[in-house]
């Protein structure tokens, strides 16, 4: 597999580490709603289909990446900075337990 | 008599004649040759032993589709086994042995698992050796008994005992095409490709490339076909652009155009150059890939069809063109289709007779017939072979009027002398390639084969791969796979059409004859794939687990598509309706050694501090912690290794010791808001922290549990020396990084590794300010100008350091840290300032015995299951801010009074503790529920005993009461005392001191 | 100042090694630099720190990923995003930086000490490191000038392309030894020359 770094060009998936499901929002940190740190620390969706999944290229600049993955071919759809995706205004907050 | 030499003929250089070894006898053949086209010419006809039942058996197929002749290779004492003998290039001095045959090829003893041929059908395995053992010699017990017998009785070569000395590569390769197969389709598709511009890279698993054309009798744009190849292999290989890569198969197709290929760069040579390796495993990222991959030729599943000397036809004419070797004198050709006519023709002008051809079809094409009587030899349509009569090589075929429709025999069978029989039951593209790349095949019907699917965008194909089998089909694919538009050249002679009848099995009614083979290299017959049907097994993937067809070393080249036929017979389907298995990688077998390449034997780097060289040097036991090598103990004459760290652990206790703490993870905390950060990611305050000071600091992780502590300290303003535990150096680097990419982004923060760019050096001791004094120049580091948890900046002989006083054993401590490049400098200017006061080195046992007795924690507590409470660290959770962790941590389950919690042990038999076993309640040894378990033990000299920590349930209210060790295993049991895991000096009043 | 001990220790052994035959394939140097440090811009910052780069060390960083520069005695390219690794035969750079960035652009970090500097040069340069490292090294895909990052398994490198047949690598000084040992191994089949 090839993962597309926006800024080394296309790099073999040896040099990357996965970190987890970017489904997902950081909660406020004055939070103390248990069902959110929960559904953050805990629930991930295990799409079937495109996924958005954070990769790190640990073996080059260490930048983490969002990815669009497709779980069921492997194909890569979208690679771009995790930066610049956290960086834009979030929206979505899912509870512990809710399905899209 | 059966295989010789062609008078003339063949691509092989008659001048230069080659000795070489099969079974110990010495056998000659010429440059050019295969072991198998070598032994072919030589009349050797039993190449080797079946799988199960021990049949003899011969060549059956000309190139890696060879299920039969395989072999051993011997270099020296290394063993290579299951070789096909049609891929090993004879050389001077090539030693080769048969394989599954005791004691000789001739005579073998084992052959008389034909006798009981009964025992071995489909599934027999299963039958008699699974289940539940309900007698001794029942079921799995039974097997267990029978194990040894079957394994060495059953089965293709034994690998060797002597370690591998040869030595294997990587190679990653970009380009942007990847042509597979060196065929007319891709030779053509390399040289259009390279002509755009592009970096091509052409490989095909033969020596010389050519494919078909290197034994075909057509004449292209005017000259023989070997001549236009010898012509297109010489415009590539002046090409800039092209990497031309023979003997190479490329093996594996994977996601993002990531192709895996073995190049075999030394197995033909008897010595290889100094370097060269033996075996290369490219690993290449293709823009686009041509699959020229060709075809390969089925049997025809009859009794008796696997007798030496029966061989399919275009292999026989492979043979006898390409090599010069004929496969026989008076060869019986057996089709049922018009592409056996074209081989008959080629092995009657290498000088073999055509004794007859038998074709299921009871009319044939005007072309079939014209070759036909080219061939000579007499024309039977409307017959099949229904069994080889004879031993141990063909010598006759018996044959029968066939109705191919209704697929029955009728009339009377009669017998056609000869020595070789050519066979051809129509063509299979090798689509294995495209099927890895995830393609599912599909069913053609005129040409009763499976097709690869229309291309997707990272692959195209061409030729006969694609079922266009023809050369000038093969050229004009390839030419417009490879991107270009050139004028074709022009093939003069008619191609054959290779469509079959569809007829895969010759089966007399009753079922009665020889055995009938569909998988040769597994052994297995069509009866076994029909008992397999009425056992129940309808799935193929199901059908091919229970009888192993199609699972050998040659994954079913020959056999998967008669099998499935056998199947949808049986099933009273169509084939496509049965289905196909998905093809996995490997194609065919590839080395260990290439796969592991340079990371054969040490597997890891190895992490060198600063002062390796020293500890090397002074005698230190190295013990690797992760990829570092750091000193375990500096033993003297005699000591054992407690005697070392005990004595190491007095003198820092007594008067000073010094230990290399270059390990320790360092990581730069930079910038504006790098006070910010660390306050999010630490349990405690850091934006508090004056400059020219450290911190202990404890990080969770997000769930709440602990994660790795160490000190921080504050260098500038903005700048932060953070250090973290040796293991966990990666992993909170990567941690941080993940937090600031994603959840903080917007802190103005830089994170970077520095371990390597310090050495570090502790000195211990209520000494150790002695030995600073002696050496320190710049700066004081009384009391005054160097507090407990102060830094201070100064030189030691004439080296900038930094000096950080703070303690993980307890004792009044520094750590002193220099550039890595000056680190050997300031060690030996420490340690001749430490001469006064006898200070000693000493490694990570005696690190570990001090920090014990100080109830100091490490991974072995931090384990991810802990908490900071767990481990009394509670007081290090601030209350003022959130940090990462705090959310989650006060969570019920964390807080419970019956958690396991850090507690110490005294043993009260004075014997050595070890670290893992359980504690339980009870002295009597019977099996109890754990209350805790071990996790750091040691002689603890301040103590006076052997000592450890423990987690225990509840283990802060047990102080005072008693336990028992239970390590069934080490047969380690005992009473031990739980105590606090302060051991030694409580209230730190010696390291304040 | 005291001289830096090198890392590779009884690994580097000066002369002519592997194939014996013909114009050795590569040459290994360690260039052993006076100064390797790495300048970091905040986001946003990056033009800013290019500016100081050529302020201090007088290199002038073209744009784009990975971009790079060398001269005899100098050397700089990026490593990641606003990363710029800059390298100086003469100690003092890390200071002279930091004179050139303020505190709110970006931070300037000395790894003089913390990466081994080895030079792989020669006709086979390409071949050679195509063993060990799964990137695209063709002058095409990897010009004169541009810097990567990659890794060598557990060996995180950083490749300087400052000649056609030349390549500067950058490598953590405790793996240093463990990382020539296996570049030395890999080069024995084209013949090597240790300087
Ligand atoms: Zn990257």
């Amino acid at each position: 597999m090839l993962i597309p770094c926006p800024y080394c060009g296309p790099r073999d998936v040896s040099e990357f580490t996965y970190q987890g499901d970017a489904n997902r929002t950081r909660p406020d940190p004055l939070s103390t709603d248990r069902e959110v740190w929960d559904g953050y620390v805990y629930d991930r969706l295990n799409t079937a289909g495109d996924h958005r999944e954070y990769w790190q290229h640990s073996g080059g600049c260490r930048s983490h990446l969002l990815v669009v993955r497709s779980t069921l071919t492997h194909a890569i759809v979208s690679a771009g900075f995790a930066r610049d995706a956290a960086t834009k205004p979030k929206k979505t907050r899912r509870k512990a337990g809710a399905r899209p | 008599m059966s295989g010789s030499r062609a008078a003339t003929g063949g691509r092989i250089d008659r001048t230069s004649s080659i000795a070489f070894s099969f079974d110990g006898k010495t056998f000659h053949g010429y440059a050019g040759d295969t072991l198998a086209s070598a032994l072919l010419a030589n009349g050797v006809s039993t190449l080797g032993r079946s799988f199960k039942y021990h049949r003899p058996r011969g060549l059956l197929a000309a190139g890696i589709d060879e299920p039969n002749a395989l072999v051993t290779v011997l270099r020296g004492d290394v063993r290579e086994p299951n070789v096909p003998a049609t891929q090993i290039e004879i050389f001077d001095g090539l030693t080769v042995e048969s394989q599954n045959r005791f004691p000789s090829l001739d005579l073998d003893v084992g052959a008389m698992n034909q006798i009981a041929g009964k025992l071995l059908s489909a599934g027999f395995y299963y039958k008699t050796f699974m289940g539940p053992v309900a007698g001794p010699l029942k079921g799995t017990r039974f097997w267990m008994f029978c194990e040894r017998f079957i394994r060495r009785a059953a089965g293709l070569g034994r690998a060797g005992k002597t370690a591998d000395t040869a030595r294997y590569e990587k190679m990653n390769a970009f380009c942007d095409v990847l042509v597979v197969g060196g065929g007319p389709a891709g030779l053509m598709a390399a040289k259009a490709a390279a002509a755009g511009g592009g970096r091509v890279i052409l490989a095909d698993l033969d020596p010389e490339f050519g494919g078909a054309l290197k034994w075909s009798s057509e004449t292209i744009d005017g000259e023989p076909s070997r001549t236009f190849v010898d012509h297109t292999v010489s415009a590539l290989e002046d090409a800039a652009n092209v990497r031309l890569l023979p003997r190479t198969t490329v093996w594996g197709y994977y996601d993002g155009n990531t192709l895996a290929a073995l190049e075999r760069v030394g197995d033909h040579k008897r010595d290889a150059p100094k370097g060269e390796p033996r075996h290369r495993h490219w690993v290449i990222r293709a823009g686009r890939v041509v699959l020229a991959t060709g075809a390969f030729e089925r049997p025809i599943v009859f009794p008796g069809n696997d007798r030496p000397g029966i061989m399919l036809a275009d292999a026989a004419a492979r043979y006898a063109v390409e090599y010069g070797a004929l496969p026989g004198r008076k060869i019986v050709v057996f089709a049922n289709n018009d592409g056996a006519y074209v081989s008959a023709v080629a092995l009657r002008q290498a000088g073999a007779d055509i004794v007859a051809i038998i074709d299921v079809r009871r009319s044939v094409s005007d072309h079939a017939r014209k070759l036909a009587t080219r061939a000579g030899g007499e024309l039977l349509l409307g017959h099949a072979v229904v069994d080889t009569p004879g031993g141990s090589r063909f010598a006759g075929a018996k044959v029968q009027p066939f109705d191919a429709a209704a697929g029955t025999l009728f009339g009377t069978a009669r017998t056609i002398p000869g020595d070789c029989l050519a066979v051809s039951g129509g063509w299979s593209p090798a689509i294995h390639l495209a099927s890895q790349a995830g393609a599912q095949a599909r069913w053609d019907d005129r040409l009763q084969t499976f097709l690869p699917p229309d291309p997707g965008q990272s692959w195209s194909g061409a030729g006969a791969f694609l079922g266009r089998f023809s050369t000038a089909e093969a050229i004009a694919d390839g030419i417009e796979a490879g991107g270009g538009s050139s004028d074709l050249p022009a093939v003069d002679d008619e191609a054959p059409d290779l469509a079959p009848a569809p007829v895969f099995e010759i089966r007399p009614a009753g079922g009665k004859g020889s055995k009938a083979f569909v998988d040769f290299q597994h052994d297995v017959t069509a009866e076994d794939v029909r008992l397999a049907h009425r056992e129940g097994f309808v799935s193929v993937e199901h059908l091919k687990r229970y009888t192993t067809l199609g699972m050998a070393t040659d994954q079913g080249r020959t056999s998967n598509v008669p099998g499935l036929a056998i199947m949808a017979g049986a099933r009273g389907m169509a084939i496509p309706d049965v289905g196909t298995t998905r093809f996995r990688p490997p194609f065919s077998p590839v080395s260990i050694g290439a796969l592991a390449a340079e990371r054969f034997g040490d597997l890891k780097p190895h992490r060198l501090t600063p002062m390796h060289d020293w500890h090397v040097e002074e005698g230190a036991t190295m013990v690797a912690a992760g990829l570092w090598h750091r000193p375990m103990i500096y033993g003297h004459p005699g000591e054992t290794i407690e005697q070392a760290y005990v004595r190491e652990a007095e003198a820092v206790r007594g008067s000073v010791g010094i230990v290399d703490v270059s390990t320790l993870g360092k990581i730069m905390v930079q910038g504006p808001d790098a006070a910010a950060f660390l306050d999010r990611v630490y349990t405690g305050m850091f934006s508090t922290l004056p400059v020219g000071k450290a911190r202990y600091g404890l990080m969770l992780r997000e769930d709440g549990f602990a994660f790795d502590d160490g000190t921080t300290w504050r260098l500038s303003e903005t700048d932060f020396l953070m250090t973290t535990t040796t293991a966990n150096a990666g992993k909170v680097m990567q941690h941080l990084e993940y937090l600031l990419d994603i959840a903080w982004p917007d802190l103005k923060v830089v994170l970077t590794s520095v371990t390597d760019q310090w050495a570090g050096a502790a000195i211990a001791g209520p000494d150790a300010r002695k030995v600073l004094e002696a050496c320190v120049t710049g700066t004081g580091v009384d009391d005054a100008a160097l507090p407990f948890m102060g830094i201070v900046h100064g030189e030691i002989d004439g080296v900038p350091v930094m000096i950080c006083r703070l303690s993980f054993s307890g004792e009044l401590a520094y750590e002193v840290y220099c550039g890595a490049g000056h680190g050997q400098q300031v060690w030996d200017a420490l340690l001749e300032a430490g001469k006064p006061f006898a200070m000693v080195p000493y490694g990570l046992e005696a690190l570990g015995t001090l920090r014990i007795e100080k109830g100091h924690v490490t991974g072995s507590e931090i384990d991810g299951r802990t908490t900071a409470r767990d481990l009394h660290l509670g007081w290090m959770l601030s209350r003022k801010k959130p940090f990462v962790g705090s959310a989650m941590m006060d969570r019920e389950g964390l807080v419970a009074d019956d958690r396991l919690q850090l507690v110490g042990l005294v043993a009260l038999d004075n014997r050595p503790l070890k670290g893992g076993a359980h504690l339980v309640d009870h002295a009597d040894r019977a099996l109890r529920d754990s209350i805790g378990h071990v996790t750091s033990v040691c002689f603890s000299p301040a103590v006076g005993k052997y000592i450890a920590l423990a987690l225990v349930k509840g283990g802060k209210a047990r102080h005072g009461t008693r336990a028992f060790i239970s390590d069934p295993i080490r047969r380690r049991y005992g009473a031990v005392e739980i105590v606090s895991h302060h051991f030694f000096d409580p209230d730190g009043s010696r390291m304040h001191g | 100042m005291a001289e830096q001990v090198s890392p590779l220790g009884p690994a580097w052994m000066p002369g002519r090694h592997g194939r014996a035959d013909g114009e050795a394939g590569v040459v290994l140097t360690e260039t052993r630099p006076g100064s390797i440090v790495q300048a970091a811009a905040f986001p946003g910052s990056e033009k800013a720190i290019i500016a100081a780069i050529k302020k201090a060390a007088g290199l002038s960083l073209p744009d784009g990923a990975g971009g790079g520069i060398a001269t005899d005695t100098k050397a700089a390219f990026g490593i990641a995003p606003g990363r710029f690794l800059v390298v100086d035969q003469s100690e003092g750079l890390a200071d002279r930086l930091r004179a050139a960035i303020k505190p709110a652009e970006g931070a300037v970090t000395d790894l003089s000490h913390g990466r081994t500097a080895i030079r792989v040069s020669g006709p086979h340069a390409e071949w050679v490191l195509a063993k060990l490292f799964a990137i695209d090294l063709d002058p095409t895909a990897f010009p004169l000038g541009a810097g990567r990052a990659t890794q060598h398994h557990d060996i995180q490198a950083h490749l300087h392309r400052t000649a056609p047949a030349c390549f500067d690598l950058y490598v953590f000084r405790s793996l240093a030894r463990s990382f020539w040992t296996m570049l030395c191994h890999a080069a024995e089949e084209v013949g090597y020359d240790v300087r």
